[in-house]
């Protein structure tokens, strides 16, 4: 039978995973584009690699050397201030205070800023503003991925959860990366803030229910009550959209 | 000795890698750390009550949340505008 909570954190850090590869990807696309493809891939790898060193050295070595009560009092800390950084964010969106999250935008900015480095690489060389910028744009996007992957991996503190969360990882990656490659432009019909919204209600409930349970808090029906938090987050948000849109709503109203 | 450019290097290395963890962990809401600490510390002076734990923890992540959506909606509403003296002069 399969385990509903691990098709909840398959689901979870393939989405969180898919999101941030979109951001990474749009980078590496304006990079590339502008400066050249051979430095910004090798930025983009140099990261790759970085990452998956930090997500097989740390992860292990926590699983390891650290009880799980207090895995999972830091890990459910961290993935709940991450939840409800993701879901404040995602309701500002869904309500109008925060612009929408705009891949093309990102883009010509990027693109914009690249035109204007000097280039003056020889052929063969390397364009160190390229490999910089890719480096720093994959690091900077994959590190979330990383902490939630080390997150939820160690959340029972075995080594086959965080090879689901790894794998979760990976699909997910590689799947926008193959989009990303067959359409050559940033990914803007991917629907960033909603999935956004989804995934800070996910993190927020595994937080919650893992910072709890290292904790010593006695949840209800067990791991079933995921389900039921999630239902009263997902809720909640719901009715945080609904007022907080009326109230932008009232505030935009140009008046006779 | 090491020099003191060497030592200004590892200050200012120390001192980037903490605002990066920072700005990692605390972004621009610090109100959402703090609540989740806050939060945390109920989580553990209630875990004796099977029924009190679960429904505060609960409770004070919704109070959290609508908390730091209405503190952000706060920041970006604009400021009404006064209308002095000087600008119903500058209208009539």
């Amino acid at each position: 039978m399969i385990d509903q909570s691990a098709v909840l954190l398959f689901i979870t850090v393939a989405l969180a995973s898919a999101v941030e590869a979109t951001e990474a990807l749009t980078i590496i696309l304006a990079s590339g584009i502008t400066r050249g493809w051979r430095s910004t891939f090798e930025g983009a790898l140099l990261a790759l690699a970085c990452l998956a060193v930090i997500v097989g050295v740390a992860g292990t070595a926590l699983i390891l050397y650290v009880p799980l009560y207090a895995l999972r009092i830091v890990v459910g800390t961290l993935l709940l201030i991450f939840g409800l950084q993701w879901l404040t964010k995602a309701i500002l969106r869904q309500t109008g205070f925060k612009a929408p999250h705009d891949e093309r935008d990102i883009y010509d900015k990027e693109v914009a800023t690249l035109s204007t480095g000097k280039k003056g690489i020889l052929q063969g060389q390397r364009d160190s503003l390229a490999f910089a910028i890719s480096f720093k744009g994959v690091l900077l996007e994959g590190m979330e991925v990383v902490m939630i992957v080390i997150s939820f991996g160690l959340a029972n503190g075995s080594q086959d959860q965080l090879g689901t969360a790894a794998l979760a990882a990976l699909v997910a990656v590689a799947v926008m990366t193959a989009i990303g490659a067959v359409v050559a432009k940033p990914l803007t019909k991917v629907p960033e803030n909603y999935m956004k919204l989804g995934v800070g209600n996910l993190l927020t409930v595994f937080g919650l229910f893992w910072m709890g349970e290292g904790v010593g808090v006695q949840w209800p029906l067990g791991d079933v009550f995921l389900l039921i938090l999630l239902a009263i987050i997902f809720l909640a948000t719901l009715g945080l959209i609904a007022y907080f849109k009326r109230v932008h709503e009232s505030q935009t109203e140009v008046k006779p | 000795m090491p020099s003191n450019k060497t030592l200004n290097a590892v200050w200012k290395g120390v001192k980037s890698f903490f605002t990066f963890w920072k700005d990692f962990l605390v972004g621009d809401s610090p109100v959402l750390a703090l609540g989740v600490i806050v939060i945390l510390c109920v989580a553990y002076l209630l875990r004796g009550s099977a029924v009190l734990a679960p429904i505060s923890t609960i409770i004070l992540v919704l109070v959290l949340i609508t908390f730091a959506v209405w503190q952000k909606t706060r920041a970006r509403c604009p400021k009404p505008t006064i209308n002095t003296n000087k600008e119903a002069k500058t209208r009539a």
